[in-house]
């Protein structure tokens, strides 16, 4: 309650703590005055209700000045209502402000301490992601090279020996363009993925979107770039509306279908499940095949470029697309991991249902 | 059709104009091309395309623009094409009065199959009675949907989106110009009672809703209903 109140404008503070005190000062009244009514006069246990609205006026206000001016009040209201003499109205009074003083710089000591808290949190992230970014530049100017180097090679060549090359050597140069040309048109996606996320905070623009549109469309596209794949989508009876940038998070499916039809190493079928738990959603998109290297297991996500040590066949390496899977993720506050199964290699990802902070 | 079908491509990007025109003139196509929107117009006018293909981004106006200009004397087909990153902008050819988009880069198949969408839902008079694609079938006079022979029991709204659907089948509707016909122009602005029926009639017609094999959605613009096979 505190928090909220330190969010609105500085009147509407004053309003509004005003407004609470006054609130409780008058249901402390009007409790005090049944409890005198129905029960006995013993002072102690009016003084109890007194003491609890205080704590609660402490807690809900921003200023001192309204602990200090209810406590006047609340001893008023004692003397009158419990005919004590004034003898100890002093005493009681210094009691009550004492309990709502320190209240109160409690609270506040408490709101400041949870901001701190939340900057420092914040600041963490963005040193990871400021990492994240440093290493999507580099993999990115690998990822960029090779194909171009590849496209303008193999174009070379055509341009300079058309005579005298046959037919089924040009067929298959032009079909090393094509597919050069295919892996940098998923790469400029990618990058134009990535360019809808602001830079400095991560923002992005949800909205609530129906899950089984999202998978649907990536599926088609995944299904249209490879065709013949099969891929088994399973998705809950019901439907889930979620809140998500839909573009990015299609970005991600077809990212991890992709990886997991050609890195897979086999033919096998792709799984792509999605569950509906009370916190979140989690996708899994899970291949059949050889499994990710245990050294590359900790740096999926990273962008450490894969050096040809293991796949020497797969040279454009797991590419960006994991690390933009990982930041696109982490703008929705979810998380991924990569890891082995029994029989190949599982991606989870997770959203949350309700996207805070 | 024995006359051959004049096609209009407005694209500044020459590479892209060789290849669109090298890849339709290969069939019953005419191309001409234009590399400004000026020239775009005024070809227009001369020429009375059949189709137009319109690249959003041209540069010597907005490709809106030329839509609109367009749109104020002629209701040929336009298609319009664009970068992906521009979703808004495609939404606002499309409420513009363009009829459909492709995105690049696009495949031919994909090319050929827009323009014979448009040009058949230029062409057609009468709207078609029967809807047909793969086990589903639509009897508009009579109200009906069957799949797979059996009868499928859909809401009113729902059997007014299918068929808004169905009619305009293998075009993409957007989400505003479903919301209007629908439910009238005085709807707020959010599009999700649209979208929790159009997840309804999923679960009712198709076997997957994951992979739907008759109403696709095109994210963040509109849907899209599979191609009515009695128009081959």
């Amino acid at each position: 309650m505190f928090k909220r109140i330190q969010t609105l404008p500085k009147h509407k503070q004053h309003f509004y703590s005003l407004a609470f005190s006054v609130f409780c000062m008058t249901a402390a009244a009007g409790f005090s005055f049944l409890y005198l009514r129905l029960f006995d006069k013993n002072p102690v246990n009016v003084t109890l209700i007194f003491i609890f609205f205080l704590i609660l006026v402490a807690c809900g206000t921003v200023k001192y000045l309204y602990d200090i001016l209810c406590s006047l009040f609340s001893v008023l209201w004692l003397c009158y209502a419990c005919d004590l003499s004034l003898n100890g109205y002093s005493l009681t009074f210094l009691g009550m402000s004492a309990v709502t003083l320190l209240m109160s710089a409690l609270t506040s000591h408490i709101a400041a301490q949870s901001t701190l808290i939340t900057k420092h949190e914040k600041h963490l992230l963005n040193a990871d992601m400021e990492k994240i970014r440093a290493n999507l530049l580099r993999a990115i100017s690998h990822d960029l090279r090779t194909p171009l180097a590849s496209i303008m090679g193999n174009s070379l060549i055509l341009l300079d020996n058309y005579q005298t090359l046959d037919e089924k050597e040009i067929r298959k140069i032009i079909s090393y363009v094509h597919e050069d040309s295919n892996w940098l048109i998923n790469m400029a996606e990618n990058l134009l993925a990535v360019t809808r996320i602001k830079n400095d905070d991560l923002a992005i623009v949800s909205r609530d979107e129906i899950v089984e549109e999202v998978v649907g469309e990536a599926l088609q596209k995944v299904e249209k770039r490879h065709p013949g794949c099969i891929i088994r989508a399973r998705i809950p009876e019901d439907f889930i509306i979620l809140p998500m940038d839909a573009v990015l998070i299609e970005q991600v499916i077809i990212n991890l279908l992709e990886n997991a039809l050609s890195h897979s190493g086999s033919g096998d079928a792709v799984d792509l499940i999605v569950e509906d738990g009370t916190k979140e959603v989690s996708f899994t998109v899970r291949d059949y095949g050889q499994g990710i290297p245990e050294e590359m297991l900790d740096k999926l996500f990273d962008g450490t470029p894969c050096t040809a040590a293991h796949n020497a066949d797969s040279q454009k390496g797991m590419g960006i697309g994991l690390v933009i899977c990982k930041t696109i993720t982490a703008a929705h506050r979810g998380s991924i991991i990569g890891r082995n199964c029994d029989h190949g290699a599982e991606f989870v990802f997770t959203l949350p249902k309700k996207q805070g902070g | 059709m024995s006359t051959k079908i004049s096609i209009l491509v407005i694209e500044d990007e020459k590479s892209m104009c060789s290849y669109i025109t090298a890849y339709l003139s290969k069939d019953k196509y005419i191309v001409t091309s234009a590399l400004t929107g000026s020239e775009g117009l005024s070809l227009t006018a001369s020429l009375c395309p059949d189709v137009i293909l319109l690249d959003l981004g041209l540069p010597d106006m907005d490709g809106c623009e030329v839509l609109r200009q367009l749109r104020r004397w002629t209701r040929t087909p336009v298609i319009v094409v664009s970068a992906r990153s521009e979703e808004d902008e495609k939404v606002k050819a499309l409420d513009l009065g363009a009829d459909d988009y492709i995105t690049k880069p696009f495949g031919t198949n994909e090319l050929m199959a827009r323009i014979r969408t448009s040009l058949r839902h230029s062409h057609s008079q009468a709207p078609d009675s029967k809807y047909r694609a793969l086990d589903l079938e639509i009897n508009f006079e009579k109200r009906k949907i069957t799949l797979a022979g059996e009868q499928i029991h859909l809401t009113q709204v729902e059997y007014q989106l299918l068929s808004l659907l169905a009619v305009n089948s293998g075009r993409v509707l957007t989400y505003n110009s479903i919301m209007n016909t629908i439910w009238g122009p005085y709807m707020d602005g959010s599009n999700q009672i649209l979208r929790v029926n159009m997840a309804n009639i999923r679960r009712k017609i198709e076997k997957n809703p994951a992979q739907p094999q008759y109403v696709f959605t095109e994210i963040g613009i509109g849907y899209r209903m599979r191609e009515n096979e009695y128009d081959f």
